[in-house]
């Protein structure tokens, strides 16, 4: 029997409410890396400072002054130590974002899958929106997520003995600064992706930025402070201080001035998307 | 009920209109002046490579900012609002398409939500589109392991899967084996004939245009240099005939050069082409008027390929003509 004999029905509309496409792209790219097995086993072990930093919290409460020698971040529940905590995370977010973000656009370019994507009824908005949220889920599961685990456990441990504060307070200002950073590191990586067609480059250049104009700026800060600016986590960082009340992060460069560079950027990484992003573009 | 002004729009809203298309990328022009209309049927567009099939294609996509003219497509302008127009498209490009690391099921069913269809609807729908082109045993395989034959089959499903109007196939027979591509070319003609689904078969192979299409648009160098119906464009306005025959051959030629014939030696036979009308008459009076014994008179029928390869000799000509 011929194949097309099979008959072809016409799709008839079952009035169900169609998602927004950005969404639809987020979702099956949150899905698709879950299935990885190295990749939750990596996300388990970027929990452990938090729950190294949850059993500490319910000792120093239970045991009181014992586990205070301990001192440092690690036993601060104020705002600033969950700043601290943030920092720990860094070698995480450099490696899971590298997983996960590198190849969001490579691919798509290396089997002209821009092209697909935009035969649809969607724009760059959508499909950089659906790429970058993806980039911010990952982010989050490895940053926000366990601070907000952290702040519910700790409310609980202490009996709410810690109040809004750490029911509101460092909730609210850890996701502002994980909004914003996310969503510079999403514009920045996607931007590093959307401009090779092989995966290893994308993630050479993600480890170049991330770790090696902080050790190039760690090197130079010896010579002069304000050197301290190349580095590229560390203004995340740095700019993080304002949303935490923290002490600055870098010496020689304000805070302010780290979220100007943050910001600029996203400018930058949106600008070569524009760029980059194009449907005609065919790779062989 | 209704009025005459809405079936004008109702037509016009069926249809793509093309005017004046120009696009270049860089200096270098890759479409010039291209015009035409088309109503929901079975197209080729021919041409062969570098001619500007491709982007063609993708200006009708509208993924392209043309320097001049107007595309519009299912009664969008395609520069303005060409997302209204691509709920109602489905592409199948040429190279790549393929998104890896999904299944069959899974990439098919993601393309139809991206064109706006409820999670539900596009995996039940990805079903169907790849029960009907062939490849519902396979669907749970991750499609990069795909044969060659089996992505064009893929392609072809994330091309259906939201149902559209118009299909859009760029070399859709590319790579394949014969049965491949006889068995692809089977689908194509049946979406176009009898699912109702208007098509535009963008090749550089004839075969597969005659197979499946009823209009041609033939494309060189960024040229639009015909546009017809495949059947009539096949036969053309002059009839041609092959001649064999003893005498002289010299009047016999002469004579029905005289009557408006154009008269090819080819070896033993003549090649005698005549306007429709004239018919063979005028070679059985002119053979008759000098003596010349005919021993052979059969009609010549145009092939496809004949029609192409006269378009482009013609347009050389022409060019050459104007150089001069």
């Amino acid at each position: 029997m011929p194949v097309y004999e099979r008959g072809y029905r016409h799709w008839e509309d079952s009035g169900r409410r169609a998602a927004p496409a950005w969404w639809a792209i987020a979702r099956r790219g949150i899905a698709e890396p879950i299935k990885s097995r190295r990749l939750l086993f990596l996300l388990v072990v970027a929990w452990v400072p938090a729950i190294v930093k949850g059993g500490i919290l319910y000792f120093t409460f239970k045991m009181g002054e014992l586990t205070r020698l301990l001192g440092g971040a690690w036993t601060d529940i104020t705002a600033p130590g969950f700043h601290a905590f943030l920092k720990w995370q860094s070698p995480f977010v450099l490696i899971v974002l590298a997983i996960i973000g590198a190849n969001l656009i490579t691919k798509d370019r290396r089997e002209n899958g821009l092209a697909l994507y935009f035969s649809r009824p969607l724009g760059l908005v959508d499909y950089v929106a659906g790429k970058g949220a993806i980039i911010m889920f990952y982010y989050f599961t490895v940053t926000l997520f366990p601070i907000y685990a952290l702040c519910i456990f700790g409310y609980l441990v202490t009996n709410g003995a810690t109040g809004m504060e750490m029911l509101l307070e460092i909730p609210l200002r850890a996701t502002a600064y994980c909004l914003l950073a996310g969503a510079v590191y999403a514009l920045v990586l996607l931007a590093i992706s959307a401009m090779m067609t092989r995966t290893a480059f994308s993630v050479m250049w993600w480890v170049l930025l991330v770790a090696g104009t902080d050790g190039l700026a760690e090197i130079n800060a010896l010579f002069d402070a304000r050197l301290a600016v190349m580095g590229f986590p560390g203004q995340f960082l740095n700019a993080g201080t304002l949303f935490f009340g923290a002490s600055p992060h870098l010496e020689g460069v304000t805070p302010v001035v780290s979220l100007a560079v943050v910001l600029l950027y996203a400018a930058v990484g949106w600008l070569l998307l524009r760029h980059r992003i194009r449907p005609v573009e065919v790779v062989s | 009920m209704p009025t005459e002004d809405t079936k004008v729009n109702r037509a016009a809203a069926g249809a793509i209109e093309v005017a004046d298309l120009t696009f270049a990328y860089g200096v270098k022009p890759v479409l010039q002046g291209v015009s035409f209309t088309l109503e929901k049927r079975a197209i080729g567009l021919l041409g062969p490579n570098g001619s500007g099939k491709t982007t063609l294609l993708r200006a009708l996509l509208g993924h392209l900012k043309v320097s001049r003219g107007s595309v519009r497509v299912l009664g969008s302008d395609m520069a303005v609002d060409p997302h209204g127009a691509r709920r109602r498209i489905g592409w199948m490009p040429e190279r790549g398409g393929i998104l890896p690391a999904m299944s069959g099921v899974g990439m098919v069913a993601y393309l139809g939500e991206l064109s706006g269809m409820p999670p539900t609807d596009a995996i039940q729908r990805s079903h169907e589109v790849l029960n009907y082109v062939g490849l519902a045993d396979e669907r749970y395989r991750k499609a990069d392991t795909y044969s060659q034959g089996m992505r064009q089959r893929l392609k072809l499903a994330q091309a259906l899967v939201h149902d559209p109007d118009w299909l859009f196939l760029d070399e859709p027979t590319s790579g394949l084996d014969p049965s491949g591509r006889v068995s692809l070319l089977e689908l194509v003609r049946d979406l176009a004939r009898a699912k109702g689904f208007g098509v535009i078969l963008s090749t550089h192979l004839l075969a597969d245009v005659r197979a499946v299409c009823e209009e041609i648009l033939v494309l060189r160098e960024g040229v639009l240099l015909d546009h017809g119906r495949v059947q009539a464009e096949s036969s053309g306005d002059r009839e041609a005939f092959i001649v064999e025959g003893f005498g002289d051959e010299q009047a016999f030629a002469d004579r029905l050069a005289g009557a408006g014939a154009q008269v090819e030696r080819q070896d033993r036979l003549w090649e005698v082409a005549l306007p429709r009308e004239a018919g063979a008459r005028r070679i059985l009076s002119a053979a008759a008027d000098c003596g010349f014994a005919l021993r052979r008179l059969e009609v010549k029928t145009e092939t496809l390929e004949d029609l192409f390869f006269r378009l482009l000799d013609d347009d050389v000509a022409a060019a050459a003509g104007k150089e001069a």
